[in-house]
């Protein structure tokens, strides 16, 4: 995790300065190669602070102890975590420290505490209240009964022998079983009633007496008395995840074979969950963390997912013909940029499958493949031809988005096995290679950790996308192009980390080469964290900077007195502020920064209006 | 264990189906009468509407078959040839009551299912099927169990 002045420093640098802070003066042109220059109000006094706090962080990268182990997101707060995650020894321990508080407040058994526990939610605060203010209704509701009857004389053979009801022999009493009432049958009917239950799942936690007028619950200690070593086992382990499964502060981690829960602090506001066992998880409705993407959209994109992907299946099985030589490629690395194999090696995007060379800074870095553009075609179609043609829009729309979202996915599962496999072996092997301490490496793992989680929030971002309203345009415009930016950034770092590491690994490449190296991954990492910042700050803010045009003046101001209340910041962008104009006649758009030409006072490119 | 492919009794099912019977033979409950057969898996129970009943005089038959872990896992009772019109009886003779399902305890027998049972008929005030006997009858077609069914006990009042 980051130092806390990191972590401020990253907050005051992304959300204090408009939307596109000064990363031009940390970065060499051949990096950030975005075409937009940014040029600050001159009369912003909050200005020079945030500069100093923004280099700080990027010096600040590498030399932070906790960054190595951590795969928490770069977004999260750094207040103490609103849960904990709990092994299944922590459970037991919680519920035994709660059945001792409970037995020893309501001077009862601990068998009677735990089953009372169960039907709480495991909440020792309730079960006291409850209990104190009815006790004969928690009695009644759990099944506890205070015994006052000697065992029945009803059918009685022998004042020592009476009958069992499930067997229908005769046995002596002191051999025979009874819970909290006066119902006693032997042993091995006990053994084959517990048994049946415990087979048939965890309804066997409120197992009753067997007398079918009897309200009577069995508890734990006869169970675990009577029934046999596998019985015990299982019959343990339904108690263990009762805490988690009846408790509602408390929840399994989702991701496959992981064993751990999760427990919600009280008082916390939760919302993305990282388990021990590295999976990111939304508390609300427990799919992979999605934010900025709020659940709602999550569970529409999954459910139109699973009712469209048998469609999809054929049409994105993994391979794609080279777009120049046409032999099937299969994508075997996480970043979109594509090099065929010999002879060909036509570099191309993934994505586009236009040709690499037009992606990066030949189109002044202009990186346009995230967006659809719905081609709407105006043609003397009859009804049933433009009916196809809106079907075959509305897939091929679709398709688009769902393709980025599961490219991203893949991409992301990738990088966590390459993040794996760096600290299984690449880690030494550098280390050993260039004599370097591995908390000299810790840059690597950084760099990984951030292609993870922004391939996670770029994922999210594409359902967003396809649920944005197409009537929003300008909404939508500045989402594509907050989009496109940190997609950019992605790119770059990810063929960075993915690439250019083999030269150092297998390659003989100086220690000079390395320290190049080093500096300019450290240095895409950082920017491309703050790029997705602005992103998820954008998103959190529900896109406030784009109202419809009509109230453009009254909306910009009202959301930069948002954002300065949010980041707690002094700073305030000037409401006076002059146009910035650069050396070539260029004017910079305040709301999307784009570079527009002529003198017209809407941008071309958000369609905002600019001056006052 | 699904009692529509018999498995032979246990010891123990056997042991008590043998005490059960010999307790209803000196005991039957009133407005049953068990056909004698050498089967002791299958009971073949005939049913006398109680009188000052809607089933007054009638007779009906319940078939009791029981699982090879009996009296943990619950008989299968249904009734065969005309089951009698009640709303909680289907026109293939499945009987909605909880105790024969869910509500199943070892303790409970023969005898008592009867006794459960004959109330339910006495207790009814119309005689007419579930109202969602055909859907449910067309589900059962191909001889499913009733033990299958989830049940949903709507109300203990009939």
């Amino acid at each position: 995790m980051e130092s806390e002045e990191d972590m401020l420093d990253a907050r005051s640098a992304t959300s204090d300065d408009g939307f596109y802070p000064n990363n031009d003066d940390e970065c060499d042109s051949d990096r950030m190669s975005m075409g937009y220059r940014y040029e600050e109000e001159d009369d912003d006094d909050g200005m020079d602070g945030d500069e100093d706090a923004y280099e700080d962080d990027f010096l600040q990268y590498g030399s932070d102890e906790d960054a190595l182990h951590s795969g928490r997101p770069s977004y999260t707060g750094r207040q103490q975590l609103p849960y904990t995650v709990l092994t299944e020894e922590a459970i037991t321990e919680r519920q035994d420290a709660a059945i001792e508080s409970v037995a020893s407040v309501l001077s009862i058994s601990r068998a009677q505490a735990c089953l009372i526990l169960r039907k709480h939610e495991w909440c020792v605060s309730r079960v006291n209240e409850e209990w104190f203010a009815d006790e004969s209704r928690v009695r009644n509701c759990v099944g506890l009964i205070e015994k006052s009857i000697k065992p029945s004389m009803t059918g009685q053979r022998d004042i020592r022998e009476i009958k069992c009801g499930i067997c229908l022999e005769y046995h002596r009493i002191e051999t025979m079983q009874a819970c909290c009432c006066d119902h006693y049958f032997c042993q091995s009917c006990w053994r084959a009633y517990a048994h049946t239950a415990i087979c048939d799942g965890p309804g066997c936690l409120s197992l009753r007496c067997p007398n079918p007028d009897c309200n009577a619950a069995v508890g734990d200690e006869l169970i675990l008395k009577l029934v046999l070593e596998e019985d015990k086992r299982k019959y343990r382990h339904y108690i263990t995840r009762s805490y988690v499964e009846e408790n509602r502060r408390a929840k399994w981690c989702p991701a496959p074979g992981c064993e751990y829960a999760i427990e919600f602090t009280p008082g916390g506001d939760i919302q993305d969950v990282t388990c021990n066992c590295g999976h990111n998880f939304c508390w609300n409705c427990s799919e992979e963390a999605h934010r900025p993407v709020e659940c709602v959209t999550v569970e529409r994109w999954i459910l139109k997912n699973s009712a469209e992907s048998e469609n999809m299946n054929w049409i994105l099985a993994n391979s794609k013909p080279c777009p120049k030589c046409k032999r099937p490629i299969e994508k075997n690395l996480g970043c979109m940029h594509i090099t065929c194999t010999p002879p060909c090696k036509f570099e191309f995007c993934w994505l586009c499958l236009g040709a690499w060379s037009e992606h990066g800074e030949r189109t002044g870095g202009f990186y346009a493949c995230n967006r659809y553009e719905a081609e709407k075609k105006e043609g003397k179609h009859d009804e049933t031809e433009r009916r196809r043609e809106m079907a075959k829009n509305s897939l091929e729309r679709y398709t688009h988005y769902y393709e980025r979202w599961a490219s991203n996915e893949q991409s992301k599962a990738k990088a966590l096995s390459d993040l794996k496999q760096l600290q299984i072996t690449q880690l030494e092997k550098l280390s050993d290679k260039h004599s370097l301490p591995m908390s000299q490496l810790k840059f690597l793992v950084e760099a990984w950790l951030q292609i993870v989680e922004c391939r996670r929030v770029l994922k999210w971002t594409y359902a967003y996308g396809y649920y944005l309203p197409e009537n929003e345009a300008t909404k939508k415009q500045f989402f594509e192009y907050l989009q496109g930016q940190a997609e950019t950034a992605l790119e770059r770092l990810h063929q960075c980390a993915e690439k250019e590491v083999k030269a150092h690994l297998d390659g003989d490449a100086s220690n000079v080469t390395f320290t190049d190296f080093r500096t300019k991954l450290a240095g895409l990492t950082s920017v491309t964290k703050n790029y997705f910042q602005r992103l998820v700050d954008a998103f959190e803010n529900g896109l406030a900077e784009v109202k419809d045009s009509t109230a453009v003046n009254t909306t910009v101001q009202a959301s930069v007195k948002g954002k300065c209340s949010r980041s707690k910041a002094s700073s305030s962008r000037s409401n006076n502020a002059s146009r910035v104009v650069d050396d070539e006649g260029h004017w910079y758009c305040r709301h999307c920064t784009f570079a527009n030409t002529g003198c017209s006072t809407t941008c071309s490119m958000c369609h905002l209006e600019t001056m006052i | 264990m699904s009692s529509s492919s018999p498995k032979g009794l246990s010891r123990i099912a056997a042991n008590r189906l043998h005490k059960e019977l010999k307790e209803w033979q000196m005991n039957p409950p009133a407005g049953f009468k068990h056909k004698v057969s050498d089967n002791l898996q299958r009971w073949i129970v005939e049913v006398n509407g109680a009188p000052n009943t809607l089933y007054e005089n009638e007779t009906y038959y319940l078939q009791v078959d029981f699982p090879e872990n009996y009296p943990m896992e619950a008989p299968q009772v249904i009734f065969t040839h005309n089951p009698p019109l009640h709303p909680h009886i289907y026109s293939n003779g499945h009987i909605c009551l909880d105790i024969l399902y869910d509500s199943w305890s070892p303790a409970m027998t023969v005898s008592s299912i009867c006794i459960s049972i004959l109330s339910m008929l006495s207790s009814s005030t119309e005689k007419a099927r579930p109202v969602d006997n055909d859907r449910y009858v067309r589900n059962c077609r191909n001889g499913k169990s009733p033990k299958e069914t989830r049940w949903w006990f709507h109300d203990d009042k009939v």
